[in-house]
């Protein structure tokens, strides 16, 4: 109105070639993988982690797009929790001593099996370096390996919730069905399998074979362009995508997307993908990745011009405004809070309201700042909804949903809608150039390795460890291969 | 901080049940307010802002009207006392509180209690169109988001001038349209007891102060915060209607056109702070 009195605000702009430092860390030289003192710096709003190696210069990479919202955030912090086993000890330190060592300071929401490392792709995009062509390291690992992985799963973890068989792609190891079955054997709620689709596309009887196991599928899902499809995974899916949702939501099985976001991409595709998603039948959720440098990708793409979480967050209100605002999205507080950001929403079809609306999910998820928290048990279950170990449409997330519902006096009725909760989560995966030691020692997705360590999974990228278990694993290194 | 439990999703399910037709037939507005913001539905609606802006604007409030140790605070139409407890407790004033919804007034003598608060705060039941303390007992006075929807207006800004003492410092923040151009859809009597219905625009207020001797020193507008109240009002009802509420569609149009208004500035909060002549 016209009689607006109120101060003029202070300028929040951020002037050009002025940078502050926000906080020192350690990282590692990209080359030579030392560990090195660093830095994180405010440069022109967004988030810089910066670090000379004596032998190799200067190494910078953006890991946040806003750094007023990373500073934000911080309050998103839960303090860590201890696994029940420690795999390896502290004797080289952090990043070299993966196992879970000592010095790390979280347990394990969600463990990874990578149980191949062929594929019926050759994504360029690959973090994995998988592909269909003849390798020369590779391993295909045996159901009795499997289960000994997911015995030291157990070992670590008491009751863990969540896991995820990987790959290479995991779908076309013969014996997948079986080493679904055994993590099912094992109480694991949750077990995912990811996969690029093709199998679920081809093979009539795999969703079925899926549904009666109870397995979530979480599908790469890049987007609808051509250019999109052939950039990141080598050639157009769109057709074959489609089916194998079909076919997953006419056996019920429930689906994540998981959405490569590539810089000058697909960053355009964003909320297409997600509109999509909440109007499919089979999909309960999408995850967006922010493509990570490690692997094979774009080894000389320039790490200061790259997407990250904020981006995406940003890219989603405006694609969806009258779906989404930015502070829909709540950092997951277990990892590090510029980690993962994650949202609920309810629909009906035609309207969609996220979580955040309805419940102040902030003010049970801030550790730092002192506030009353009105129930522990709402803060709990909002804890396991904000979690890496989450996925849309699985029994213990539903049933999460129905207790914040019902703490909070909901009628039965109206649960059943609330129990439905499409999940939204965007995560940053750390590569060697933006790997933050700090931000590595809260990590909760491991990788979990034949011989029984739980390895962070930016550490397993970044640091040399999925080398390390990819050539112990071939033939001819004494290591018993199967498959 | 108390831990006062916050009114969530499930107080929503009492919405559907809450009268309103009834309530407005009755014609008492201020009956109706006082109802209708005790209602736990509401106040989940709401959230912890029951008028734009919060805390955050109640204190810009008691800093316009220089609120200190010594002064003794009228808070008209009070509540849960929220805004009185604060003053107590910032401004180590002492305060009295006025409402006519009694459930409302026992919580706020339950947290007064509750803080060892109550030697210096107290609340009790009355109209602010008669209001039972004698001439000039008061050295500042409170008035948030309730004017506008008190049918005599000029009686109650009487009031405040009779009990207050001179040069008793007023601060009142309420509602402000812009009377030509707010859309039909906010006139009607549900728009009232929402505090839009019955609002004046910023040369009513002066002028309602003004001819009570009440002389209007200076208006802060707080209408992001009310944009910011109404979007969250409209979206707590969007989830209203998509759980399946009774009502609850209507009541999105509502917000969604008062929303609109709030953009296009003809719908906005402000505070007015004045002087006893």
């Amino acid at each position: 109105m016209t009689y607006d009195t109120s101060q003029p605000t202070l300028p929040t702009s951020h002037l050009a070639g002025v940078e502050t430092v926000l906080a020192r860390t350690e990282s590692i030289c990209p080359r030579c993988r030392r560990v090195l003192d660093a830095r994180l710096l405010d440069r022109e709003g967004k988030v810089i982690l910066s670090r000379t190696c004596p032998d190799h210069g200067d190494f910078e990479a953006v890991v946040y797009g806003d750094t007023e919202r990373y500073l934000e955030i911080q309050r998103f912090d839960k303090p860590g929790e201890q696994p029940l086993e420690r795999q390896t000890e502290a004797i080289r330190g952090c990043p070299h001593d993966c196992g879970i060592c000592p010095e790390h300071a979280q347990h394990t929401c969600l463990g990874i099996i990578e149980v191949n490392t062929a594929c019926n792709l050759d994504c360029p995009i690959c973090f994995a370096d998988s592909g269909a062509g003849p390798q020369q390291h590779g391993y295909s690992l045996t159901l009795e390996q499997v289960e000994s992985m997911l015995d030291a799963f157990v070992r670590a973890e008491g009751e863990p919730e969540s896991i995820q068989l990987s790959g290479g792609e995991p779908s076309i190891h013969p014996q997948i069905l079986e080493m679904l079955a055994a993590a099912k054997a094992r109480g694991i709620a949750l077990v995912m399998l990811n996969t690029n689709g093709i199998r679920l596309a081809r093979d009539r009887r795999f969703a079925p074979a899926l549904a009666e196991l109870g397995v979530h599928v979480y599908m790469q899902f890049d987007g609808f362009d051509e250019a999109t499809q052939v950039a990141i995974r080598g050639k157009p899916l769109t057709e074959e995508k489609l089916r194998a949702l079909d076919r997953c939501a006419e056996a019920g099985v429930t689906v994540s997307l998981a959405a490569a976001i590539e810089h000058g991409l697909n960053e355009h595709e964003i909320g297409s993908i997600l509109r999509f998603g909440v109007e499919h039948p089979a999909v309960t959720g999408v995850f967006f990745q922010p493509v990570t440098h490690s692997g094979r990708f774009r080894a000389d793409s320039d790490p200061l011009d790259k997407l990250t979480n904020s981006d995406v967050i940003e890219a989603i209100s405006q694609q969806l405004p009258e779906w989404f605002r930015d502070d829909d999205f709540v950092p997951v507080p277990c990892c590090s809070p510029s980690c993962r950001s994650a949202t609920f929403a309810l629909y009906d079809g035609e309207d969609l309201v996220p979580l955040p609306r309805l419940v102040d999910v902030e003010r049970y998820l801030d550790y730092v700042t002192n506030r009353a928290v009105p129930d522990l048990d709402v803060r709990e279950a909002l804890e396991g909804l904000w979690s890496a170990r989450a996925a849309g449409g699985s029994g213990p997330v539903a049933e999460r949903l129905d207790c914040v519902a019902c703490a909070t006096g909901m009628p039965p009725e109206l649960r059943e809608v609330a129990a439905r909760g499409f999940m939204v989560v965007i995560q940053d995966f750390q590569d060697p150039y933006t790997l933050d030691l700090q931000k590595l020692r809260k990590c909760c997705v491991s990788e979990i390795t034949p011989d029984g360590r739980l390895i962070p999974f930016c550490a397993y990228n970044s640091v040399g460890y999925r080398e390390q278990v990819r050539l112990q694993m071939s033939p001819g290194n004494g290591v018993r291969n199967g498959g | 901080m108390a831990a006062e439990p916050s009114p969530e999703v499930g107080e929503l399910a009492g919405l559907g049940e809450l009268d309103l037709d009834g309530l407005l037939g009755v014609g008492d507005v201020g009956a109706c307010c006082a109802t209708l913001y005790e209602h736990p539905g509401v106040r989940w609606l709401l959230g912890d802002e029951l008028h734009p802006g919060g805390e955050a604007t109640t204190r810009r409030a008691l800093e316009l009207v220089a609120l200190d140790q010594g002064d003794r605070l009228l808070d008209v139409a009070c509540g849960q006392g929220a805004s009185a407890l604060l003053a107590v407790r910032e401004r180590d004033c002492e305060a009295v509180g006025i409402d006519r919804g009694e459930a409302a007034l026992a919580r706020a003598r339950e947290t007064a209690q509750s803080e060892g608060l109550a030697g210096r705060v107290s609340f009790q039941g009355a109209d602010a169109g008669a209001l039972p303390f004698p001439d000039a007992s008061f050295s500042a006075l409170l008035c948030e988001c309730s004017l506008s929807a008190f049918a005599d207006k000029a009686r109650a800004a009487a009031e405040m001038r009779r009990v207050l003492a001179p040069g008793g410092r007023v601060a009142i923040s309420d509602v402000v349209v812009d009377s030509v151009g707010l859309p039909q859809a906010l006139r009607g009597p549900l728009a009232t007891i929402a505090c839009v219905g019955d609002a004046l625009d910023a040369a009513g207020y002066a002028r309602l102060l003004e001819s009570a001797a009440i002389a209007v020193v200076a208006v802060e507008s707080h209408d992001a915060a009310a944009a910011r109240l109404a979007e969250r009002v409209e979206d707590r009802l969007r989830g209203a209607r998509l759980l399946g509420l009774a009502r609850a569609g209507e009541m999105v149009e509502l917000a969604r056109v008062a929303r609109r208004a709030i953009d296009e500035g003809v719908l906005g909060y402000a505070t007015f702070s004045g002087v006893r002549a």
